[in-house]
This record gives structure tokens, C-alpha cells and sequence, in this order.
């Protein structure tokens, strides 16, 4: 895959050759690898044997299997379309330089440098129905406040994917980059044209950032797909599969030894999140920076 | 066709992309035998492992030297002897394992060391016999018994007092009087949970439950069988009126805290619980009490206990290093080291060393029941391995919840029970 | 920079617009720092404490825990391996992902965007599936219990995102200032070193950011490649307060504590002088 055909220079070769070597390394050699295993019977460090289809069969049948799919689905999309509007929100009040700003932006980036088994267990203390605050705070205003909200299988999901907000500042920092590399010139005229503030964040700043935006629902959404440690730590993919991802079942799986399976789980994972994530670029559209790059 | 020559072409192949020189470890000597141990640091073990070591080291001076791997967090060790086996090498020429039903997949490696041969005589006498017969499989001796438990229910004495329930309750109509009486006096009666993987305290009870009803080999019995069906209903009626509100989804640190708390009368755990030392701060701990559950059908007098830790060792053509390996085993698990071992960490383990506990009355009730030379019988993780613990683990949450009846419950977990 | 801050007059419309933007800021504010203060609340706490009310403060002030978190894990070493994981890697890695990102914005080839989207699919790829070749990679090459097997891991995993990350932020460079330099006879090189790279400075310093902080939180990895202390990183310190049975989380919480200012501090420096120089001057139309 790294022959570049009709490369009119030299270089591009040498200043791909990094690349070339290690994605082929770390990504390409354990893809072939792990699509290998996905189509054998290979537990616990016996004989491998080649059983073609048959994981991919069982994790198909599997209701609890489909279920995780699903609820990656929903990961992705909400990853992509909750965490990015709030990011871009933040960002833009923040490019105006409020008041200690720069503070701001440190604290807003201090979620994703604490170690996910804290957060964890923070929140899931936070949610807890005896003594954790957010019942208390509903309680205080009246609102019921008894809910076993990690417990129940309606609003176990929910919780955790709201739980996430908290990871803004990483989306955050992305386009506040992209948006303090707009020239100034542009506001500067747009203000002598009298545009209001609000329609110079239309006008100008989402237009300029619009690259940067699809990146960043792209990668949130990725994210979203692979998720799977903060619900292992909190609910374990439980109760009854209710937050279950397929990152959860194909930690599980090779936590019973089942490799082959867990491998056909991998795989599925990458499958359909390549199919989600071309199939949001394609609904946005002119949004998408290879068709951008490409004019 | 058999995939080992797929996987070593695959690899080659990649050795030809890369062409890097490989690194060739220097031999001398001296026997360097690799131990990635889990029992180091704050752990309650890692005293008496670090003196048995250096005192064999000492002993060995020149010919045989032990190294410690210190390897924390148990979940990521086990991770790590997973990968290394899976990608076919040893993960040391000394580890441990905990054997169920998911790692006795294991057994079908050849990268470990089969005792068989070696495990004779005096040795072997050693060993509980019980515990070295559930080590073999399929005529394989792959890992060594080393560290057991028994996983008993405990009462807390102060709070039943309070609660006016003079006697440990011996009998199922007792246990639910008793945790009315519980309720009544504000307390919640257990803790149990359905989080984690394996929702461990509520697996404890239903391991009681089951065999009780179904006897010690009731784990043979397809997962539909009545023995099951009866114990799931029971377990969810305690999940319904006898435990706290956060018990579904909840982790075992959740479970042990309300115990710890005293905001719950009974709780169950194995015998490294009773070492903490947060524990044993409690005002209440000189009244803890460890019984069985009381028998809820045919069969009495049944202890549930398990393998919490077995020994591996990496398989060697190289006879002096496999006699090393030998040497050093039959070393660790010589009656005074494993009198010291346990006076350390307060475990039970599969040699009898002849310790009993003295300061501490909870391990030494720990101690006397397994004595009692009570029948046992493996606990659910144990017996079915971990797919169907995880099963159960689930969907006993949508049972708690009502939404599933106890007999689709027990066939989902069948469903998962790789016979 | 401020334009207009001025405003004449009670102005309702601007009033609740200004109570709506600092409602949200201080709203995630507050939701970002929590973690953190409770966090550093609980590490003066007992594990008593903390199991039977997660939600209080300490009975009294106890820095028993950082004494045990800097004794039990040998906490200068790890730290000082961790610094060297982490910038080793943040370096490896711009470098493959300024380079491969210099091409992908700004040549042009059959087979480009082919390859742009297979890295960029990259970031989708569940790294824990791929422990068993990594194990076998490193060990087959003789990298096993050495840093540079982290490094080399750390910088590659990030690749993807890195690649992408810099690649857009190259792309939103004017192509005039390019054609301009090579009217001036810039090289191929030149234009990479004088133009392309310190332009995207503010992209490169984010995608640095995020490598140094998986590189600096990483676990699993470490735990898998490593056996001794002298190739540990901080996080396998950390998870020596988690034994078989039971976890000393507090003591845990000092050492994650002490983990993070590090990393707080790179961020602080990466984003305070990279970004902020950069938006103080140097941008042309």
C-alpha cells in the first residue's frame, strides 16, 4: 500500500517510509494476524485450528452480542454529536478570551489526564442511590431521588454516556487550535461591517474551522465505537448487558480465553464503525476534508 | 488445517519485513529462574515470598538464583500470563494461575510443566489430596494446588443483637425470621451484589443454595435442573426485601463497604477479608461469626471452597533447569514456609503446615470449620468457568429486576456452559 | 484583544447572553475539577473512610498516604522512566505524523486519500485486541523489559490520530505562502522546515499533547512489555496498592496525585507557549 504510483518526486516516498514502517508494524501485521484468528478456534494455547466462519457466526446469534452493537452505535453517535456541539460551544466563548481563560482551559482539560479507574469511581459513587450527591440534589429539589441509576437497565446508559461531558476539554482544545489560527484581519473587517458577534462566529468562525470539525466528529465517533473502559469500571457492561459494548465483550472473551472470538468481535467492531463514520461523512456532506482537499 | 505453521509463516514473514537483528540473552552459570509474582508489594503475602526466596537464594549461592517479577494489580497479571501463553511463550519459569473451568484451557498448552513425574512420595503426600485430584485434568498435572479458600457467610454479632436475634440462624426458616427481624430494627439483612464479573458475594450464596440443592456434584447437572431453578428463586427473593437498595449493579468494594459500615448484617466472603486491617479496626469485629448457609434442600454439611491460586511452571528439555524449578518448589512448600506464609497472610493453603491462627479469632474460625472434615464443593465461578459466570453475573440483575423468571434464567446460563 | 468589551448601558439581551456564557463555563468547570478535588480530598482520607462515605472529608489531615505512595513504589524512578516514555514517544511520533502529514496535505498522487483514510481508520482499531502480536513483536526483537519497546508502541498507537490531526491543520494553510516561497527557491525541504512545520504549530502541539498523555496513563502496555523497575513507568506504581484482595485505594489516589502535576504541567507549557505564542504574532493573511 505505500507504492505511490505517478509520485512525481522523491521525497514522497522517504517522508512517507515512518509511516509506512510503522503502521505496518502496529496496525497492518496484527489486522492480517487477528483476521486470521477471527476465522479459527483458538482458546487457552492448544492447537489452532481453522474454523472459518463459526465465531462470527455464534457472535451474530448472540443477542447480548447484537445488543453491544447497538449501544456502540449509540456511543458513536452521541460522541460525535453531543460532545462536539458542547466542545465547539466552550471553545468559541473561550477564543474570546474571557476572564481566566487560560485557567479554564486548563481545568477543562483535566478529566483526560486523570487515570479512568478515578473517574470511575467518583461517578460511580456520584450516582449511587444511598449516598451518592445527585440523588441528594434531586431530593433536595423535590424530584423523587431514589433511582439506582447504574442499576437500572433504562437509565444505566444514559448515565454513563452523560457522564462523558466531562471529557469536553479534549474535543476542546482541538478547535480552539484550529480557531485561533483564523487570521484576525477577517473579524476585524467583519466588525467595521457591523456583524455582531454572534454572526461572526457563523460567518466566519465555523466556516474556517469546518475541516477541524469533521476530524474532530470523526475521531469522537471512533472513540465512541471502541469505547469500553469507563462502562467496564463502572457497570461492567451489566445490568443484564444493558451498557455492554463490543469493546466490553471482546474484553470478555479473552478474559474466558476465547481469542478466536474475541478476534471475530475486533473485527466486527472495525467493520461497522467504518460503516457508520462513512456513512456520517457521506450525510454531511461537504463537511468531509477529503472532498475539501481534493478541490 | 492446523494453524501453527500459518502463524509462524505470518511471523516470519514479518521477521523478513523488519530483518533486525535479534537478541541473544548471554548464558552463564547460574540458573536464573524468572518469577512473576503477584504477591509483592502491599500485599499480605509478599513478606513471607520475599524471605522464602532470599533464604533459597542463600542457600543456592552460584547455582540457582529465584527473580522476582514484581507484578502489581491481579486483573492486568493475569492479563499478562493470558497474552504471553497466547503468543506462545511462558510467561515465566515460575507463575501462578487461578484455575477454573476457562483456564484449564490451559492444560492443553505445551508451554507448561506437567508435575506429574515430579510430584511423588513425601511431596505429594504433602499436598490435600482433594485439592491435587481437582489440579488434574485429563491425567495432566499442569499446576501445582497452593493457595484454597472456603467461602462462608458472616454475621455480624453486634447488629444482630441489636436486632434481637439471639442464635446464628441453622436453618432457611430461621435465616428469613431472622432477617425480618433485621428489617424491622432498620438494618438492611445482606449485602449482595450483581456487578463485576462475577458478582461475587451473591455467587457465594447461590453456590450454597445450588449445592445444597442438587449436592457437590450438582455443577454436572445441565444449568435447567431444579436444583437451579429453586436456588435462583431463592437468591431473588433476598435480592427483592433483604438487601440494600444499590445492590443491582453493584461492585464488590460496594458490597464489602455497607459490611464494613455495619450498614449490613451479613456478608460473605473468603479468609483473606478477615486480614484487613480496616476491618479489624471495626468495633464489631470480635463479634463476627462465619457459618455455612443453612441448607436450603437434601444436602448438609457441604462447605463451598475453591483454588484460589495454583502454581505453573514453564515446561523446559533442559533437565538441570527442571530440576531447579523443582528444587525451588519443593522449597516454597515445605511445612515451615508455609506455616510462615499463612501466619503472614492469614490464607489457606493446599499444604498442611499445622498453622492455626492465634491472634486473630476470624481466621481461626476460618480455620476450624475447614477442619471440621466437611465435604466440599467448588463454588459457580470455579465449576463452570468464566463465560457463564459472566452470564450469570447479567442476567441476575434482570432477575433481581423482575425482568426475566427464574427458570429463563437458568436457561440463559445453560446456554453459555461450554461442556 | 478585546473589542467592544465596552458596552454603554443595561443591555437585557446582553445580560442574558452573558449569564448563558458563564452558566456553561462554570457549569463544565465545575464538572471537570470534581474528579480532581475529590480525588485529592480522598487521598488525605482512610479506605474506611472512603468505603463507608465517599462523600466526606477527612477526619483529620493525614499525609500518611503520600508518605506510603512515594515508599512503596519507588516513585522517583517510575517517574523519571515515564518522562522519558513520554517525550520519547511524543517525539517519534511527530515526527512520522509531520512528515506523512506534509505530504498528505500538500502533495498530490494516485493513492493519496486511500492512504489518509486507511490511517485515519486507524484510530477505530481496538488496541487490546492486538496485545498478542505486540507481546510477540516485542519479545521476538528483543525489545521486552526495555523503554524503547514503550516508546515505539506509544508513538505508533497514536499515529492515527496524530496523522489526522496534523494533516487538517496543514491543510487550513494558505497555499500562497508556499507557492510564494517556492518563487523565492525554497526546496522540497525548505518548505517543509521554513513553512509547513512551524505553521502548524498549534496543530502539532495538540496532537503532542494527546500522545504525551496516553504515553504518560498507559497501563496495559507497560504492565505487558516490562518486568523490572528500572523499565516501569508511574501507572504500574500506581496499581501497586491494588494487591489479589484487596485495594488500598486512597493510598492509590496520593499516587495518582502525584502523577498527574507532571502532565498538567506539559500541558500547561505546551499550550501556554506553543498556542498562545503563536496567536500572539506570526499569522499572515
Amino acid at each position: 500500500m505505500t507504492k505511490k504510483k505517478g509520485a512525481n518526486h522523491p521525497w514522497i516516498i522517504v517522508y512517507m517510509l515512518p509511516l509506512a514502517v510503522f503502521f505496518t508494524a502496529f496496525f497492518i501485521f496484527p489486522l492480517v494476524f487477528n483476521v486470521s484468528t477471527s476465522m479459527m478456534k483458538w482458546k487457552g494455547g492448544g492447537e489452532m485450528t481453522w474454523n472459518n466462519f463459526a465465531n462470527y457466526g455464534k457472535l451474530f446469534q448472540d443477542d447480548t452480542f447484537l445488543l453491544s452493537m447497538k449501544n456502540n452505535v449509540i456511543w458513536a453517535l452521541s460522541q460525535g454529536f453531543i460532545q462536539i456541539p458542547l466542545a465547539t460551544i466552550v471553545a468559541l466563548i473561550l477564543a474570546r478570551n474571557p476572564r481566566g481563560w487560560k485557567l479554564m482551559r486548563t481545568i477543562y482539560f483535566l478529566p483526560n489526564v486523570i487515570s479512568t479507574v478515578a473517574i470511575a469511581k467518583v461517578w460511580t459513587a456520584l450516582y449511587n442511590p444511598q449516598f451518592g450527591v445527585i440523588n441528594g440534589i434531586l431530593k433536595s429539589l423535590g424530584l423523587g431521588g431514589a433511582r439506582n441509576w447504574l442499576g437500572d437497565m433504562s437509565t444505566a446508559l444514559p448515565a454513563i454516556i452523560l457522564m462523558t461531558v466531562i471529557y469536553i476539554g479534549y474535543f476542546m482544545i482541538i478547535i480552539l487550535a484550529s480557531i485561533m489560527n483564523i487570521p484576525k484581519e477577517l473579524y476585524e473587517a467583519a466588525e467595521i461591517d457591523g456583524a455582531t458577534k454572534m454572526q461572526q462566529e457563523f460567518r466566519i468562525t465555523i466556516p474556517m474551522i469546518r475541516g477541524t470539525l469533521a476530524t474532530a466528529i470523526t475521531l469522537a465517533m471512533a472513540y465512541g465505537m471502541r469505547h469500553f473502559e469507563t462502562t467496564y469500571l463502572m457497570t461492567g457492561g451489566g445490568p443484564a448487558y444493558s451498557t455492554s459494548t463490543m469493546g466490553i465483550a471482546l474484553y470478555l472473551k479473552m478474559d474466558a480465553l476465547r481469542y478466536g472470538e474475541a478476534s471475530a468481535a475486533g473485527i466486527i467492531l472495525i467493520l461497522l464503525g467504518t460503516l457508520v463514520i462513512v456513512a456520517i461523512r457521506r450525510a454531511l456532506g461537504k463537511s468531509d476534508p477529503m472532498t475539501e482537499a481534493a478541490q | 488445517m492446523k494453524l501453527s505453521k500459518t502463524r509462524r509463516a505470518v511471523f516470519a514473514g514479518l521477521v523478513l519485513l523488519f530483518a533486525l537483528p535479534l537478541f541473544v540473552a548471554a548464558q552463564s552459570g547460574e540458573i536464573v529462574l524468572k518469577w512473576p509474582c503477584i504477591w509483592v508489594g502491599k500485599d499480605s503475602k509478599a513478606p513471607a515470598i520475599a524471605e522464602i526466596v532470599a533464604a533459597f537464594n542463600a542457600a543456592n549461592a552460584g547455582k540457582i538464583r529465584v527473580e522476582i517479577e514484581p507484578q502489581p494489580d491481579y486483573n492486568a497479571y493475569e492479563q499478562k500470563v493470558r497474552t504471553a501463553i497466547m503468543a506462545g511463550m511462558a510467561p515465566g519459569d515460575i507463575f501462578t494461575l487461578k484455575l477454573n473451568a476457562s483456564t484449564k484451557d490451559f492444560y492443553t498448552s505445551k508451554l507448561l510443566l506437567d508435575f506429574n513425574e515430579d510430584l511423588t512420595g513425601d511431596w505429594r503426600k504433602s499436598f490435600d489430596a482433594g485439592a491435587v485430584t481437582q489440579s488434574t485434568i485429563r491425567g495432566k498435572l499442569k499446576t501445582l494446588p497452593f493457595e484454597t479458600a472456603i467461602l462462608p457467610i458472616w454475621y455480624n454479632g453486634d447488629l444482630m443483637k441489636k436486632a434481637g436475634v439471639a442464635k446464628i440462624p441453622a436453618t432457611m426458616d430461621e435465616l428469613w425470621a431472622a432477617m425480618d427481624k433485621m428489617k424491622a430494627a432498620g438494618m438492611y439483612p445482606s449485602s449482595q451484589m450483581s456487578g463485576d464479573t462475577n458478582a461475587w458475594t451473591s455467587m457465594i450464596w447461590f453456590s450454597w443454595f445450588a449445592v445444597s440443592n442438587g449436592g457437590p456434584d450438582v455443577w454436572d447437572k445441565p444449568f435447567t435442573d431444579k436444583a437451579f431453578v429453586d436456588a435462583a428463586k431463592t437468591i431473588k427473593r433476598i435480592f427483592e426485601s433483604y438487601t440494600t437498595p444499590d445492590a443491582i449493579g453493584a461492585g464488590a468494594g460496594v458490597s464489602g463497604g455497607h459490611f464494613l459500615a455495619g450498614r449490613t448484617v451479613i456478608f460473605s466472603n473468603g479468609p483473606w477479608y478477615a486480614g484487613r486491617a480496616d476491618l479489624k479496626a471495626t468495633s464489631f469485629f470480635p463479634s463476627i461469626t462465619i457459618a455455612p448457609v443453612p441448607s436450603t434442600g437434601g444436602y448438609k454439611n457441604i462447605l463451598i471452597s475453591r483454588l484460589q491460586a495454583n502454581i505453573a511452571a514453564g515446561a523446559t528439555a533442559d533437565k538441570a533447569r527442571h530440576d531447579a524449578i523443582i528444587k525451588f518448589l519443593k522449597f516454597l512448600t515445605n511445612k515451615p514456609n508455609m506455616a510462615r506464609l499463612a501466619e503472614v497472610s492469614g490464607g489457606m493453603y493446599a499444604v498442611n503446615s499445622g498453622f492455626v491462627p492465634k491472634d486473630n479469632e476470624l481466621q481461626k474460625q476460618f480455620y476450624d470449620m475447614a477442619n471440621k472434615g466437611y465435604e466440599t464443593a467448588a463454588d459457580l465461578e470455579a465449576a463452570l468457568g468464566a463465560e457463564a459466570t459472566l452470564e450469570f453475573t447479567q442476567q441476575l440483575s434482570a432477575l433481581a429486576l423482575g425482568k426475566i423468571t427464574p427458570e429463563q434464567f437458568c436457561g440463559l446460563v445453560e446456554k453459555k456452559i461450554d461442556r | 484583544m478585546s473589542k467592544n468589551r465596552a458596552e454603554k448601558g443595561f443591555n437585557p439581551k446582553a445580560a442574558a447572553f452573558g449569564f448563558m456564557k458563564w452558566f456553561t463555563l462554570l457549569f463544565f468547570l465545575a464538572i471537570a475539577i470534581l474528579p480532581f478535588l475529590w480525588l485529592v480530598v480522598n487521598s488525605f482520607r482512610t479506605n474506611l473512610e472512603l468505603e463507608t462515605a465517599p462523600f466526606g472529608f477527612p477526619a483529620r489531615l493525614s499525609f500518611e498516604n503520600y508518605r506510603n505512595a512515594a515508599v512503596t513504589a519507588d516513585l522517583a524512578r517510575l517517574l523519571l522512566n515515564s518522562v522519558i516514555v513520554a517525550a520519547g514517544s511524543v517525539i517519534l511520533n511527530l515526527v512520522i505524523a509531520s512528515m506523512a502529514g506534509f505530504i498528505l496535505s500538500r502533495e498530490k498522487f494516485r493513492g493519496r486519500d486511500a492512504i489518509f483514510t486507511i490511517v485515519t481508520a486507524g484510530v477505530l482499531i481496538p488496541i487490546i485486541s492486538f496485545m498478542v502480536p505486540y507481546f510477540w513483536m516485542v519479545t521476538t526483537f528483543g525489545l521486552y523489559d526495555k523503554l524503547v519497546s514503550l516508546i515505539f508502541t506509544y508513538a505508533a498507537i497514536n499515529i492515527p490520530v496524530s496523522v489526522s490531526l496534523i494533516t487538517t491543520f496543514m491543510r487550513a494553510i494558505p497555499k500562497e505562502l508556499e507557492e510564494a516561497a517556492t518563487i523565492d527557491g525554497c526546496g522540497f525541504n525548505q518548505r517543509f522546515a521554513k513553512i509547513i512545520f512551524p505553521l502548524s504549530r498549534s496543530g502539532l502541539a495538540t496532537a503532542g499533547t494527546f500522545c504525551f498523555i496516553y504515553a504518560w496513563n498507559e497501563f496495559v502496555m507497560a504492565m505487558l512489555f516490562t518486568s523490572s523497575v528500572k523499565s516501569r513507568t508511574i501507572q504500574l506504581g500506581i496499581r501497586f496498592f491494588t494487591s489479589q484482595f484487596i485495594t488500598d485505594n486512597t493510598g492509590m489516589f496520593a499516587a495518582i496525585v502525584l502523577s498527574i502535576i507532571p502532565s498538567v504541567l506539559v500541558y500547561v507549557i505546551l499550550h501556554d507557549k506553543i498556542i498562545s505564542g503563536l496567536t500572539a504574532g506570526a499569522v499572515k493573511g
